[in-house]
């Protein structure tokens, strides 16, 4: 190994280390490393910044205990990710190592950062992907190749969502997966791949977790290795692949940790002035081509409840379709708690869903801003106030707003009640008959958590 | 004249020597609250201790080309620019000792009962690696607060992280003091769980109070309580609740349970905030530093359900103002935590105690951490309490007298739930006083 060293630690923070370079091979993006005596791998720093014969470089592992005069060695063409058939029912971690205990026996590497797709790669067609999730399959509905976002902020229900649109989605589809875990908690790391063991998925997905435990570097290349995974299955293995990101919110978040540690010049809120860049560059791979197809469900957390906040909108920018999880209505124990008002698709298109269901959901937005309005004014003068056709819409509205309600499968052990899958075909039944008044004689809360309203 | 010479050097080498080493010591240079730059200090590691010569001691927080920073944890004289420092070759590590259980302790193993430093002591990591996914296992054990409006409607699990939020005086560490109370009727399969309360910032008084309360409740045969007060250094207040949870993952190690009270958590976001912003690091939203999400989130996932059957459950407390639990520190870290007990001012002042707000509350693992009878009564009366809530709202102004039976019916039901789950301080119920109390709201 001697001989390879290309430069010498000379200033250590946090996140970030100073590095004195003695050759100009050093590239952005090259992984420096060094080992102990034992050795084995210690350390490794990728370069961010070069000025000259100084460069920075933000470490993989933990800085504690590390000294000045450190030297380094290079590792020939930076971050790189194992992959082969054998990377379904794997864990690995962001930098591409195995978490799980396992090996992978026959492989090729490939650098995270891959080139970018250019317009005539792009493929836009596909078909309707209903998720027999009632509320969005009527409010926002899915397309093959599209990016769905699920937008909310803290413990209003996005992971839960997720977990249920990987549930039925996939067990319908049957597509290979990848989940990439950000800055989300370890324990449902945990849950989900206990979850895809016992429900005999596992062999169909991979994931790769940084985690809200690992340091900010981590939990900033998860998405890369991610994509490069997901990447693989569609353009060699030329698959139909189900992304599912959670938290994206989170890779910003992490980059601004880096990039406040580099004294870079924040914008608004503290993040980086390449925020909008990095966003960019991410969300353009994830896209379909001739070869196969990504769909991605992308959970965007909403800092400090604040929708306009910058990072949100730019994420927004790429997406096909949104899903708005409201604390209002999680503080109502109606679930999923999404905010049909601003949950939208680009698929609504008389076209696309049909004329019948598109004419269905301008009824029921119209019905349910009226009510908005009613309950002002219920405020005020009480409900005998009403004229008699508004209170048809003041009690069908609230029927519609219980009907909307579903008991999920992975929710089952906290409601106690059984997941249930509806068809698009019935909802519209079921909606239709709620505005035509069949059930106006029925109790509002025995609408609550039910599946179709057929079944009993 | 050759032994002259020779002298000389043997002089000069010993004084050098004396000094261990030329690059093992260093110079104040500069001086910035509690954070100071030391000349010299070639061979320092990050997060070295380092002594200031008779006047203190701190640790190494950054290495520059020619100086290093360095946060002092202890300051016994006033630190001046020409003070000499040395390095000790070691992590800076805290001082723990095997009787603490009982006491209240810092992190310099001095017994802050007695005064005295403790006789039998050793030093531990301020933070280790955190458990990986892999070696965790699914969070199913109840935590049994005695609190009915907790253990029903939003239970706590062996290795839950329960956030405990609301304004101040609305009897947030109430809470938790009740959920370590409760802990001496209700060992589990791994014997008595070890409570560990953790004070960032309270006053003296404060931490004086809990501790006869807990001594008078006969809490302190498996309750430590781990302080930094108000008036200890900035970098001490900010490492505390790690050194609470490195001693909580020893025991969890031996195959126990452990409950971590940390109190509080906003106060905690304030004194980072402060220290970033003295060591120039550049502010983000509310003048945070970019990375005040992490410090929490790598802490609260200290808190799991461990494989080999030991486990950490964390109850961390964070004030609000104004009853806003929107706010950037209190949303980042209720996006950690695997749910929340908000504490309402208004429920309070009616005299509704634990002043539960039911509608905001949630624990995100539910049912799964309930036994079979608590968590086939909790859905139900959960469900009737929010129904109740929400039409409460609704027709707030509307006249009893002209309901119909089953609006009135449904009223009345909630307005009894809402009163049973009231509850005074230690006054703990068990399984079954709940199972009998509710016994009437449920098929």
């Amino acid at each position: 190994m001697e001989g390879n060293k290309v430069g010498t630690i000379i200033g250590i923070s946090d996140l970030n280390v100073k590095i004195l370079l003695n050759t100009d091979d050093v590239k952005i993006n090259d992984i420096l490393y060094y080992r102990d005596e034992a050795n084995r791998l210690i350390r490794r720093f990728e370069i961010v910044e070069i000025d000259s014969n100084i460069a920075f470089a933000i470490p993989f592992e933990s800085v504690y205990g590390l000294k000045k005069g450190v030297e380094l060695e290079l590792i020939e063409g930076g971050l790189k990710i194992q992959y082969s058939d054998e990377i379904l029912g794997k864990m690995f971690n962001s930098y591409g190592d195995l978490i799980d205990g396992n090996k992978i026996k026959v492989y090729k590497r490939k650098n995270v950062y891959e080139k970018k797709l250019s317009i005539k790669d792009i493929n836009i067609n596909g078909d309707i992907l209903w998720t027999g999730i009632k509320v969005i399959d009527f409010f926002a509905p899915l397309q093959k190749g599209y990016k769905m976002g699920l937008l909310g902020g803290a413990g209003v229900g996005k992971t839960v969502l997720i977990k249920e649109l990987i549930n039925n989605i996939y067990k319908r589809f049957s597509s290979n997966a990848i989940f990439v875990g950000v800055g989300e908690r370890s324990r449902e790391g945990q849950e989900l791949y206990a979850e895809m063991i016992q429900s005999n998925l596992l062999d169909k997905m991979s994931m790769v977790f940084g985690q809200m435990g690992d340091s900010s570097c981590s939990r900033s290349k998860a998405i890369y290795s991610g994509l490069t995974l997901a990447e693989y299955l569609r353009d060699e293995k030329n698959q139909d692949v189900l992304l599912f990101i959670d938290n994206i919110y989170r890779f910003v978040q992490a980059k601004s940790e880096i990039s406040t540690e580099l004294k870079r010049i924040p914008i608004e809120n503290g993040y980086p002035t390449t925020m909008v860049s990095d966003i960019n560059e991410i969300e353009e791979r994830i896209n379909s081509t001739e070869n196969g197809s990504i769909t991605s469900f992308q959970a965007i957390y909403i800092p400090a409840d604040d929708i306009n906040d910058d990072a949100v909108q730019a994420i927004m920018t790429h997406l096909d379709g949104q899903i708005v999880l409201d604390r209002k209505i999680a503080e109502k124990g109606l679930y999923p708690a999404i905010n049909v008002f601003k949950s939208t698709s680009k698929a609504i298109d008389p076209q696309r869903i049909g004329p019948k269901h598109y004419e269905l959901l301008q009824q029921v937005l119209k019905y349910l801003t009226r009510y908005e309005e009613l309950e002002e004014i219920i405020a005020v003068l009480g409900i005998d106030e009403l004229s008699d056709s508004d209170k048809n819409v003041f009690y069908r509205s609230r029927k519609l707003r219980n009907y909307f309600t579903q008991p999920l499968f992975v929710s089952e052990n906290y409601t106690g009640k059984a997941g249930k899958m509806v068809s698009i075909i019935d909802t519209l039944k079921d909606v239709e008959d709620i505005l035509n008044g069949a059930y106006d004689q029925v109790d509002e809360s025995s609408l609550l958590y039910r599946g179709s309203l057929n079944e009993r | 004249m050759e032994t002259h010479i020779t002298n000389l050097v043997n002089d000069k080498v010993s004084k050098i020597k004396n000094m261990r080493n030329i690059f093992d010591s260093g110079k104040v240079i500069r001086i910035k609250d509690y954070i100071v730059e030391v000349s010299g200090l070639e061979n320092a590691m990050y997060f070295e201790k380092v002594i200031i010569m008779q006047k203190g001691m701190g640790y190494v927080n950054a290495i520059y080309e020619n100086s290093v920073s360095v946060a002092i944890v202890k300051e016994y004289a006033k630190i001046e620019k020409g003070d000499v420092v040395n390095l000790t070759g070691e992590k800076f590590r805290a001082i723990i000792s095997n009787d603490s259980m009982g006491r209240i302790i810092d992190i310099f193993g001095v017994d802050q009962l007695s005064g005295k430093p403790f006789e039998n002591f050793k030093y531990i990591d301020i933070e280790r690696p955190n458990v990986p996914i892999i070696d965790r296992t699914a969070v199913c054990r109840p935590l049994l607060t005695g609190i009915a409006g907790i253990d029903l409607i939003y239970p706590i699990g062996k290795g839950q992280r329960q956030l405990i939020i609301g304004d101040k005086k609305t009897g947030k560490t109430q809470i938790a003091l009740d959920t370590i109370v409760n802990q001496k009727q209700v060992s589990g399969e791994n014997g008595q769980v070890i409570c560990i309360y953790i004070a960032v910032g309270k006053t003296k008084k404060e931490i004086k109070t809990i501790y006869n309360e807990l001594l008078k409740r006969n809490a302190l045969s498996y309750t430590m309580m781990v302080v930094a007060t108000n008036d200890d250094k900035p970098p001490v207040l900010s490492l505390i609740p790690y050194v609470g949870l490195s001693i909580a993952e020893e025991y969890m190690m031996q195959k126990k349970d452990v409950l971590v009270v940390i109190d509080d958590l906003k106060r905690h976001a304030e004194i980072y905030r402060e220290i970033s912003l003295v060591s120039n690091k550049t502010p983000g939203r509310e003048a945070y530093p970019a990375d005040i999400f992490y410090t929490h989130s790598r802490l609260l996932e200290k808190g799991c359900q461990h494989k080999n059957g030991g486990s950490i459950t964390i109850l961390p407390i964070v004030e609000t103002k104004g009853g806003d639990i929107t706010d950037y520190i209190s949303t980042n870290i209720i996006s950690i935590t695997d749910g929340q007990i908000v504490l309402s001012n208004k429920a309070f002042l009616k005299g509704q105690k634990p002043a539960i707000d039911y509608g905001v509350s949630v624990s995100r693992l539910g049912g799964a951490v309930q036994t079979k009878q608590i968590k086939k009564m909790g859905a139900q009366i959960r469900l009737k309490l929010l129904n109740y809530l929400e039409t409460k709202e609704v027709y707030e102004l509307a006249n009893i007298d002209e309901m119909g039976a089953e609006l009135r019916a449904k009223l009345n039901e909630g307005r009894n739930i809402e009163n049973l789950l009231k509850q005074n301080k230690f006054e703990p119920l068990t399984t079954e006083e709940m199972l009998e109390r509710f016994k009437d709201f449920c098929q």
